[in-house]
């Protein structure tokens, strides 16, 4: 499959990526992502037919965990929303949005 | 200089058990000599010398505990695991100045187990390299040349461990992280089975892959760290209940007792010359102590570098969403709308590498590629799987080089990132397969420069991989240390 510059610039804004900001660095995005994607197409020759994936190694499947209640603990809560670079009270403060 | 730097973990835990010296001794001297090195290789993104000189204090006041397997023994972790008091950065500049606010499970294993944590080891950008030229924060050297890598995404872990930075130290792999970066330093290295170690509080790349393990001067130095920190972990589901083993003194393998498969597509005819010659050499070696060795073939290692880079990338782009700005780590300023605020912050925050990752694994996950890549890449890796199974029924360990290329001179493949991930399918098919491989050093080539062996095992075998690494260890020359 090849790849062009609009193809990356919206695949780039789904993976909320903004390679316009630098041009250079944008054509070679394009390039390198058209080579890697081209090799990749190797796997079209596989016949995969009735094969399940594998999208894990596990060996034994995941139970789940029994539902025991854990005090919360406001000092880990006071101490994640320390780490936020911009917050008020307890939120996150985001740019508007609407 | 006190040079007890020099010593193995299983040297040194003797030593401080007889009282020849202390835990502060060794602990001093360790960080003595890292400041003495690092200028030069640049292993370390952090030194926590206050926190490692208190414990080692508290260590010695308290008296030498013979219930904890690594009492005084100063190591080190890659800066993907999450430690209390010290930044964690994962090689990102959008994690410059980060602190967690919770502790690796491993971490606090290595502890419990009296471990010294000295230092939290460079790497390439959350783990995505194999040259640790993508840490956000320069590269490391090669202790051996300091013009060339120490391998990667773990190359300031191997490095540290060869330069007497610490005596033995924790990384992850995802593709190769481990083993790789050991192979091209010359230690020994060990990526254990999926499901062996927690990744509670490990900075998360592809979670179906990601796995921690340890590097030491020696296998029996590996046994021992991984025995601390392996086993279930109630804030890890993925962590098996399958018995550890015992890794510590594991049954000895003789070498007529010993049949290894030799994978035509991993040794192919265009090798270094150098890392060729001595791995002739060492197969020579093993074949004349009386370890037989077979060739065999794994068909589907031709879609193996594809499939990975698909499914890493895929889960990569998933775990990376989280670097938003909004919740930790860097934010870009004077953004208009929260879409401008994620573009930015990701795109000036994320280096090249880690971006170009990210983008691939969007695509490969997007509506109308989905199934022609993620999803047959997916379908491949049971194929893989069912190939690696098979040829591990016909030998006890399959045997490969480490990489085609000795350490290369920094700089060299910075434009070309397919050819470097080409460069993995010597590692990677082992984290599609899930089980367990072991590096060690086969021999210094006509460079000067250590040429890693690997051997691979089946899922949750690590008891019986570590014996044999043991046993090819004593049959290959010993590499030792560079000087620096």
């Amino acid at each position: 499959m090849t790849i062009n510059q609009d193809t990356a610039l919206a695949v780039a804004r789904l993976a909320r990526l903004d390679p316009s900001l630098d041009p250079v660095a944008l054509d070679k995005l394009t390039q390198d992502f058209g080579r890697i994607v081209s090799y990749m197409d190797i796997l079209a020759e596989v016949d995969t037919t009735g094969v399940t994936p594998m999208y894990s190694p596990m060996l034994e499947p995941l139970g789940p965990r029994p539902d025991e209640p854990k005090e919360p603990d406001p000092q880990k809560a006071e101490a994640l929303l320390a780490a936020a670079p911009e917050r008020s009270g307890r939120f996150f403060c985001v740019p508007r949005v609407v | 200089m006190s040079e007890l730097w020099r010593l193995n973990l299983a040297e040194a835990l003797i030593g401080l058990k007889k009282g020849d010296f202390t835990a502060q001794e060794l602990t001093q001297a360790s960080l003595d000599r890292l400041k003495a090195v690092e200028p030069k290789v640049k292993a370390c993104l952090a030194v926590l010398e206050e926190m490692a000189l208190a414990q080692a204090q508290a260590l010695d006041k308290a008296g030498f505990d013979a219930t904890a397997p690594l009492w005084g023994l100063p190591v080190t972790v890659k800066d993907v695991f999450c430690l209390k008091g010290a930044p964690t950065t994962a090689g990102s500049k959008e994690l410059k100045g980060f602190h967690s606010v919770f502790e690796a499970t491993v971490v606090q294993r290595l502890r419990k187990a009296g471990a010294i944590i000295i230092a939290k080891t460079n790497c390439d950008e959350f783990a995505m390299g194999s040259s640790t030229e993508f840490s956000a924060f320069g590269p490391t050297k090669n202790p051996w040349d300091l013009t060339r890598i120490p391998g990667g995404s773990s190359g300031g872990a191997a490095a540290a461990v060869v330069a007497g930075e610490g005596l033995g130290a924790l990384g992850t792999d995802t593709g190769g992280s481990i083993r790789q970066p050991a192979g091209l330093c010359g230690c020994v290295g060990l990526k254990p089975t999926y499901g062996r170690i927690s990744r509670y509080g490990v900075v998360a790349y592809g979670s179906s892959l990601d796995q921690p393990g340890p590097l030491a001067m020696t296998v029996k130095d590996c046994g021992r760290l991984l025995a601390a920190v392996a086993g279930p972990d109630e804030y890890d589901s993925t962590v098996s209940k399958i018995p550890l083993g015992d890794f510590v003194n594991p049954k000895p393998l003789k070498p007529t007792e010993l049949t290894l498969g030799l994978p035509t597509e991993l040794w192919p005819n265009d090798l270094q010359p150098e890392v060729a010659k001595v791995l002739t050499e060492a197969k020579s070696l093993l074949e004349k102590a009386g370890v037989k060795l077979v060739k065999l073939d794994l068909p589907s290692l031709k879609y193996a570098v594809a499939t990975y880079y698909i499914l890493a990338t895929a889960e990569a782009s998933t775990n990376l969403a989280r670097y938003d700005g909004v919740r930790y780590g860097l934010r870009q300023e004077g953004a208009v709308d929260l879409d401008e605020l994620y573009a930015k912050t990701r795109e000036l925050g994320l280096g090249p590498e880690v971006r170009r990752r990210i983008l691939l694994g969007t695509f490969v996950l997007s509506s109308g590629y989905y199934e022609a890549y993620y999803k047959k890449a997916a379908q491949i890796r049971r194929l893989i799987f069912a190939d690696i199974q098979k040829a591990l029924t016909a030998c006890d360990f399959l045997l490969s080089p480490v990489s085609s290329l000795s350490a290369w001179p920094l700089g060299s493949f910075l434009d070309d990132p397919l050819t470097v991930y080409q460069m993995d399918l010597m590692t990677l098919p082992l984290n599609l397969y899930g089980g367990p491989g072991l590096t060690l050093g086969a021999g210094l080539g006509a460079d000067n420069l250590p040429v890693g062996a690997q051997l691979w095992g089946r899922p949750f075998d690590e008891e019986r991989l570590l014996a044999a690494g043991a046993t090819l260890e004593s049959l290959w020359p010993p590499l030792g240390r560079p000087t620096l």
